[in-house]
Order: structure tokens, then C-alpha cells, then sequence
């Protein structure tokens, strides 16, 4: 513990907003002895939005339990403790030793989200680290990536010494292995750096330079295609039990096991669908034992069974009569994060919910049958008809529905067809209760503005610009049933940004470096977010953020992504987009048969269900 | 208390770090520290079934505890000193557990009960002097009323009502330690803090209020003052 830091850290906190953002001492963060390699683990955002995130819990949980490794904490301090920390000389801090970050081995910093790329120039800046990677001397941790956004690493790519792709339970422990060994034996940065290049997974951006043809080529000999790391079984590694429990009320404030990994659906738009293959399920006695003794260290009074769609886990009816008949009596809930548009969902919310009947989720994306067929997203009006009467008459009152708009092939009658869908649910809803009931019937409708997506079928595709953004958002509200609808749309700014960043190569970087500078921060916060030091910042660089969002490529281009691969082939990627552009839709492998999209090939796993493996093709 | 229900009042200090957490926060970490501790605890009936639980008067962010209090209602009894372990060991440091004792259902609540609290006011800055600081608050108790500023509102304290016992000011410092007992309930509270910063502007000294900690929190029943435990 550097108290000198905390006592200067502390001298702040009675002038900020929330300084139980920066107390740390939560039950559970663990305090590793002095002597052995350290790594500080950072979420590019505040303290609250961050602390629950599970792959730094698990990265936290994996590098803790290894002997003469360690692992800390730290968040970005909001603008008004970032303003405090620089009059008055603080660096930035991690919360178990309150030592400074630059005095770690490693900084690993996790990629969630397109918009908290400033934060993570605001913790480097604070931290004293150079931004760019090849800025930094032998004294400074080595800066580590990973997570989502690292399948399109070149907008950031600059800003990191490593990027791992994929998986990191593993990855990051032998990274953090060859790191402490490396120093044992005396091997300079870039000795180090050049090593670990071989290291599946691992991309290292200094060793890669812009490509004729666009993209980036390694300038030596690290890999041309860097492949995802991925864990065969997720059983293997059981999820953190006693994670740090926070004293503030964090978003997703629960105890949450991951019940499975990947999803093949297959929605041709969903970049988490396409590069967390294979599905990988926890079989249910793990997850019964997991979640009773997690609950017994944390104390909390809800469990969450995560996954990109829990309602797909093959024994999930198993899983919650068991946990529901344990928890009886003692007020601890269950609680599913997503559900699928059908029966068996609202029995399983019906299972999870006891007396409480919240609010249900379900999410069509699209308004007509002919673009959910494009998007195959498999679902039918229907489905959602009948999944909305079953829980509006099980006592239910609220559901939100979630859409998006700007998909490909999109024309105005299918932002109309939302509007004559929403308009069938509510009557629906209506006709399931009883009569005196009907004015507390309450139709969420949610409209997020597409943003085409590396590695996925439509990665390919521009997004629409702007203005159109702004009349579709139009229609849409035109479309819309006038009573007991709360409409909701993302900004139309923020989703250009997204576009912008999210499809982006490096010259990217330039411009998120000058936003920064120009006081951008906190950008996925709406009262912190505006375009305007973004305009500047890409006209310093000399781009055109529309050209950027709103490029289509051909077949035979390079894309800014093509050195990164998640196992699924470029080749299913397009045969996927021809169909969808044919209104074809695929199946889900999970369930019925292989459709070829090489990723278990690929990376040599299978299918995990229940603890059984389905064969590949 | 349903049949076969055993309130038990549990004393904690809210110190160290902990004293930034607000009231919402402490109540949420001792129930958590409750349900680590796998007390028996009892579960609320209705829509939303919960712990049975029941906290004394909130504290601000910012300002230590050394004794508060809340009751938990348990379904069986567990004996006092068993409970007190399970309960120290399953809490953070900050928070630390003091005393437990079992309290009887007839026993009115923490939050109607209690009526005063006694803080300890730590003055600090470069011109604070005892007699200064001293010499301020006979100023402004004699005045009799004192305007608080909060949130936009301003509130009248009748400060013979509000200060039931004589203010003393410690002789060393600074910092200077000042203990004051208010009284505290629905016709309002007065922070100790505000009667300080009142002192400090009318004397027109270079000094701030350091810290804040409520040192016993008060229940007075027919002329008698006690303590909750």
C-alpha cells in the first residue's frame, strides 16, 4: 500500500462528485504481496460503468491466483477528480496498492466500446505514459489490449505495445509469464516485443506497417494473420467466486456466472455472433455449485446467468428449477440478461421472476419479414404475437422491443413496418389483459441506427450517412402508434462517430489523438458527448469521417481488418452476405448441422453442449 | 415481529475510507456483509421480498461513525457472541462490527428512537486557535438561531432546541477538536459542520472544517439518555 499517494489521493476527494469511486478497500480486492510481476487492469471509463465487467474479473481472478503474478484495479477519474489530479500532481492510480500505474509491469486496458477510446489517451496522459507505443522507454509498463473492439485494433493500434486477440483467460497469463521471465533475463522492450509477436493471438502493431493495397503487412517476420485465442472448454477455468464487491451501486450490481460462450445464430449483422465461436456451454452441476458458493463469498442478493443468449443453454430449465428450489425463502433472485421471442423464454422468465414481473426484452431488430430474413435474424411476427400475449396474461404489463435501423437492403417500408408491428404488439398486449388493466400496458420501443461491422457478413458495407440517419429517425416517428409507446433512438452523431471509428484503419488515430486534445472524453456519456472537437480533430488529419463511415468495399479490396482473424472465413463471410442479399437465411449450427463457417476447423474446437461435443464438418 | 422472529441490533463504526460512503451504500454493504455471515436472517413478505432490516439515522458522505447501529430480524436465534464473530468476519475493517445484542420487538425503532447524536469536529487552518474558535461559538449560540444554506433551501435552527448540551472546544491544536451534541429528528438536524463553518466566517479566520465524526448516536427516554445498546 503507497500511502504517501493515497494520503495525497484522499486530500482530493471531499472536493469531487462520488469518491467512492476512488477508495477502493471493497470486500474482495485482493492485496498481493511485494516482489512479483504486477499488472493493473483498466476499464476505459469510470468506476461505475466498469467494476463489473466480467472478462477484467476473470483476467483479475486468473492472474491473482498465480503464484508471483498480481493484479489491480484502475478506472479513468471523471473530468472533475481529472482536473483535481492534474493541479495537483496525482497520477493516475490503482485502487488496492495505490500505486501509480506507470510503476506496473503492465497495463492492460480492455476495448469495450468504440466511444471510450479518449479515455483511454485520458488515463495514459494521466498515467505519465506516452501515448504512442513507440514514444515509450524500458521503464514503462508495457500497454495491453484486448476485448471487442480489438477485432478492428487499428484505430487504437498506435496507442498499444500489444493487442491480444480473442480469448484471455490463458492468453494473458503466459503473456504476463513471458513479460516476468523476459525482464529475469535482462531482454530489452523491443526483444520482448519481437518474442511475443510468435505467441498466438498476439499482434504487436509496431511490427506491422500500412500495406500497399490498404490494411497493414508485418515488416518482419510476425504472423501476416493474427488468429483469435479461444478456450476449448470454458468449463476449465471456473468464473471468479469471490470477485470484489463494490460499496457502490455499479451497473449490473450482481454476482454473475457465464453459462455459455459464442452464439450461432447467426444474425448477419451481430459481430459478437461471428467471433466468440464456437458455443462453449458450462454444464448445469458447474453452474448450480458456481452460483451457491459465489453468492455464499459475495454476499450479493441476485445472481445473473450471462451469455449472449442464455436462453439457448441446453439444460437452462434444469439449471433454474435447481437454483430456484435452493434460493427459496431467502429473497436472492435469478436473473437472465436476454431473452429469445419464444414460449419457452417466458416460462423461463416465469421460473426466474418469483412475484416479480419487471419487464421483458425482446429483440425483432427488424419491422418486416423480408429484412429479418436479410439480417437472419430468425424470428417471426408471429413468434413475437404470441410471446407477447403468453406474458402479458402471465402478468407482465411492460416489454421493450429493440430495432434497428440502417440495415442493408433497407427501404422506408420496412422503417414503416416497425411502426404496424410495434402498433400489432400493443394490441396483442392489450387483448391479454384484463379490461381495467390496459392504461398500465407499456410498450418500450428502442431504434439503434446500424453501424456495419468488421467480421461480420455486412463488413463490407457502408453505413448510411448522416442526414438519412436523421430522415429515416423521421419516418420512423411518423410510423409510430401515437398512445402508450416510449420511443427511444440512439443519436444520430453518435452513431456516425460509431461508424466512423468502428470501420476505420489507422489514420484513424491521428483524429482520436486531437479529439482528445481538443477536450473529448467520456464520449459514450450523452451529457459529455458532442461532435464538435471530433470535426476539428478530423479536419487537423486531414480526413473525411463520412467517406470513412459510409465506404463500401469490394470483394477483392483489403480491408482494415484483414490481419485479424476470429476462425470464421472471409469466404463464409461474403457466401453469407450473397445470401443475405437474396433474402436466404442460414441455420443455427448449434442445433442443426454444420453450415461451414470454418471457425471450429479453424481453431480446432467443437461445439460444447452440456458438456458434449458436436462433431464438425 | 411475525411469531418467532428475534431482533438483533448490531453496533458498527463507519471509519477510514468508509466514511465516503453515503447512507445507501452503508446500508447495502452491512447486508451483504449480513448474508456472507449466513445469518438466519428473516425475508420481508410481498412483491419484492427482501432481508428484514432497519437501519439507525443516515450520516453524510464524508463524515465517520464510531457507534451506529442497525436491527436485523433473524428466524432463529443464533447466540449473541456466535453472531458477533460470524458477523466481524464476513465485514470490512471500515465497518467494523462492535457489539451485537438481541433487543426486544416492544423496543421502538433506531430512526424514531434516536433523538440525539454527539459528533467530534476536527478544525484545522493556519489562524485557528482554541479561544478563537471558542469565543466565535459563544458569539453565535447566543445569536440563538442560525440559517443553514442547503441545496438552495435555507433552514432555521433554534439553536437552544438544537443544542442540548454545552459545546466544548478542546485546548491543544489546530487542528482543534470541538465536540458538540445535537438533536436530531423530523423538525430537522442540525450538522455540526454548519455551526462550525458559521463560527469560522464570524471570526473571520483562515480555518476549515477537516473532519466529522459522530461519536454516539443518542435515545432519550423520559429525561434519561441512553445509548441504543
Amino acid at each position: 500500500m503507497n500511502s504517501d499517494l493515497y494520503q495525497r489521493v484522499e486530500a482530493l476527494l471531499p472536493r469531487v462528485e462520488r469518491p467512492v469511486r476512488y477508495i477502493n478497500s471493497e470486500w474482495g480486492a485482493r492485496h498481493a504481496s511485494d516482489g512479483g510481476h504486477r499488472t493493473v487492469l483498466l476499464y476505459p471509463d469510470t468506476y461505475e460503468v466498469g467494476q463489473a465487467n466480467q472478462a477484467l474479473a476473470i483476467l483479475y481472478d486468473r492472474l491473482n491466483s498465480i503464484e508471483g503474478l498480481a493484479a489491480e484495479r484502475a478506472y479513468v477519474p471523471w473530468v472533475d477528480m481529472a482536473a483535481e489530479m492534474r493541479a495537483a500532481g496525482v497520477p493516475l492510480f490503482s485502487l488496492e496498492s495505490c500505486s501509480a500505474v506507470a510503476d506496473f509491469d503492465i497495463l492492460g486496458i480492455t476495448l469495450p466500446y468504440e466511444l471510450t477510446y479518449t479515455n483511454i489517451l485520458e488515463a495514459l496522459d494521466l498515467a505519465g505514459i506516452p501515448l504512442d507505443a513507440t514514444g515509450r522507454a524500458e521503464e514503462h509498463p508495457i500497454v495491453l489490449g484486448g476485448g471487442p473492439c480489438a477485432y478492428n485494433p487499428e484505430p487504437v493500434a498506435r496507442f498499444f505495445d500489444v493487442i491480444l486477440i480473442g480469448e484471455g483467460e490463458d492468453a494473458v497469463v503466459q503473456i504476463a509469464t513471458a513479460h516476468r521471465d523476459a525482464k529475469r533475463s535482462g531482454l530489452s522492450r523491443s526483444e520482448f516485443l519481437d518474442n511475443l509477436a510468435g505467441m498466438p493471438g498476439v499482434y504487436v502493431p509496431t511490427l506491422y506497417r500500412p500495406a500497399p493495397g490498404g490494411g497493414v503487412e508485418p515488416s518482419g517476420s510476425a504472423p501476416p494473420v493474427v488468429m483469435k485465442r479461444v478456450l476449448t472448454d470454458i468449463g476449465v477455468h471456473r468464473p471468479p467466486l469471490c470477485p470484489v464487491v463494490p460499496y457502490m451501486d455499479v451497473v449490473h450490481d450482481r454476482f454473475a456466472v457465464e453459462v455459455l460462450r459464442g452464439c450461432t445464430r447467426g444474425c448477419r449483422f451481430c459481430q459478437a455472433g461471428m467471433v466468440y465461436r464456437p458455443v462453449r456451454e458450462r454444464s448445469a452441476d458447474d453452474i448450480v455449485r458456481d452460483v451457491m458458493e459465489g453468492l455464499r463469498c459475495t454476499g450479493y442478493d441476485e445472481v445473473s446467468l450471462t451469455s449472449l443468449s442464455t436462453t439457448d443453454h441446453s439444460q437452462l430449465e434444469e439449471v433454474l428449477r435447481r437454483l430456484t428450489g435452493r434460493l427459496e425463502g431467502s429473497g436472492i433472485t435469478v436473473s437472465l440478461p436476454s431473452l429469445r421471442v419464444d414460449a419457452f423464454s417466458v416460462s423461463m422468465a416465469r421460473l426466474v421472476s418469483g412475484g416479480r414481473k419487471s419487464g421483458l426484452t425482446f429483440a425483432p431488430e427488424a419491422g418486416t419479414q423480408r429484412l429479418r430474413d436479410v439480417i437472419n435474424k430468425n424470428v417471426t411476427e408471429e413468434d413475437l404475437i404470441e410471446t407477447v400475449s403468453r406474458a402479458f396474461s402471465a402478468g407482465w404489463r411492460r416489454v421493450k422491443l429493440y430495432f434497428m435501423i440502417g440495415l442493408p437492403t433497407e427501404t422506408d417500408e420496412d422503417i414503416l413496418g416497425i411502426g404496424g408491428l410495434v402498433y400489432r404488439v400493443q394490441q396483442a398486449a392489450r387483448e391479454a389483459v384484463p379490461a381495467s388493466d390496459r392504461g398500465s400496458v407499456r410498450i418500450g420501443v428502442s431504434v439503434s441506427t446500424f453501424v456495419p461491422k468488421a467480421h461480420t457478413p455486412f463488413q463490407w458495407e457502408g453505413q448510411i450517412p448522416t442526414e438519412e440517419i436523421v430522415r429515416r429517425q423521421e419516418v420512423l416517428r411518423s410510423a409510430m402508434p401515437r398512445k402508450g409507446i416510449d420511443l427511444s433512438w440512439h443519436d444520430a452523431e453518435v452513431s456516425f462517430l460509431e461508424g466512423v471509428v468502428a470501420r476505420g484503419g489507422r489514420e484513424v488515430s491521428a483524429a482520436i489523438e486531437d479529439a482528445w486534445r481538443a477536450g473529448a472524453r467520456f464520449d459514450a456519456w450523452t451529457e459529455r458527448f458532442g461532435l464538435a472537437p471530433w470535426r476539428q480533430a478530423f479536419a487537423e488529419a486531414g480526413l473525411d469521417p463520412a467517406a470513412i463511415a459510409s465506404r463500401s468495399y469490394r470483394r477483392d479490396e483489403r480491408l482494415p481488418w484483414a490481419h485479424i482473424s476470429s476462425g470464421v472465413s472471409e469466404r463464409y463471410l461474403w457466401l453469407e452476405r450473397e445470401r443475405a442479399l437474396s433474402g436466404t437465411t442460414t441455420v443455427d449450427c448449434s442445433f442443426d448441422g454444420c453450415t461451414g463457417c470454418d471457425a471450429c476447423g479453424t481453431l480446432s474446437v467443437d461445439v460444447l453442449l452440456g458438456g458434449e461435443a458436436r462433431g464438425r464438418r | 415481529m411475525a411469531a418467532g422472529e428475534f431482533r438483533l441490533r448490531v453496533c458498527h463504526a463507519k471509519s477510514g475510507r468508509a466514511r465516503f460512503l453515503s447512507h445507501l451504500e452503508v446500508m447495502r454493504a452491512l447486508e451483504r456483509s449480513s448474508r456472507r455471515a449466513a445469518l438466519p436472517y428473516a425475508v420481508t413478505k410481498g412483491f419484492n421480498p427482501h432481508m428484514k432490516a432497519a437501519f439507525g439515522p443516515a450520516l453524510p458522505v464524508g463524515t465517520a461513525g464510531e457507534r451506529e447501529y442497525f436491527d436485523i430480524w433473524l428466524t432463529q436465534p443464533v447466540p449473541a457472541a456466535e453472531a458477533l464473530e460470524r458477523l466481524r468476519r464476513s465485514t470490512p475493517g471500515e465497518l467494523g462490527i462492535r457489539e451485537v445484542r438481541y433487543v426486544h420487538e416492544r423496543e421502538p425503532s433506531l430512526t424514531a428512537a434516536s433523538t440525539m447524536a454527539r459528533y467530534e469536529v476536527a478544525v484545522g487552518g493556519e489562524g485557528v486557535t482554541a479561544e478563537g474558535i471558542a469565543e466565535a461559538l459563544v458569539t453565535v449560540i447566543g445569536e440563538g438561531r442560525l440559517e443553514v444554506e442547503r441545496k438552495g433551501k435555507t433552514k432555521v435552527f433554534d439553536l437552544a432546541r438544537s443544542l442540548p448540551e454545552e459545546v466544548r472546544v478542546g485546548s491543544t491544536g489546530p487542528p482543534v477538536i470541538v465536540e458538540v451534541t445535537t438533536r436530531m429528528g423530523q423538525e430537522g438536524s442540525l450538522r455540526p459542520d454548519a455551526l462550525l463553518e458559521e463560527a469560522l466566517s464570524r471570526a473571520a479566520v483562515d480555518g476549515a472544517v477537516v473532519s466529522v465524526t459522530r461519536t454516539d448516536i443518542l435515545i432519550e427516554e423520559e429525561g434519561v439518555v441512553r445509548r441504543p445498546l
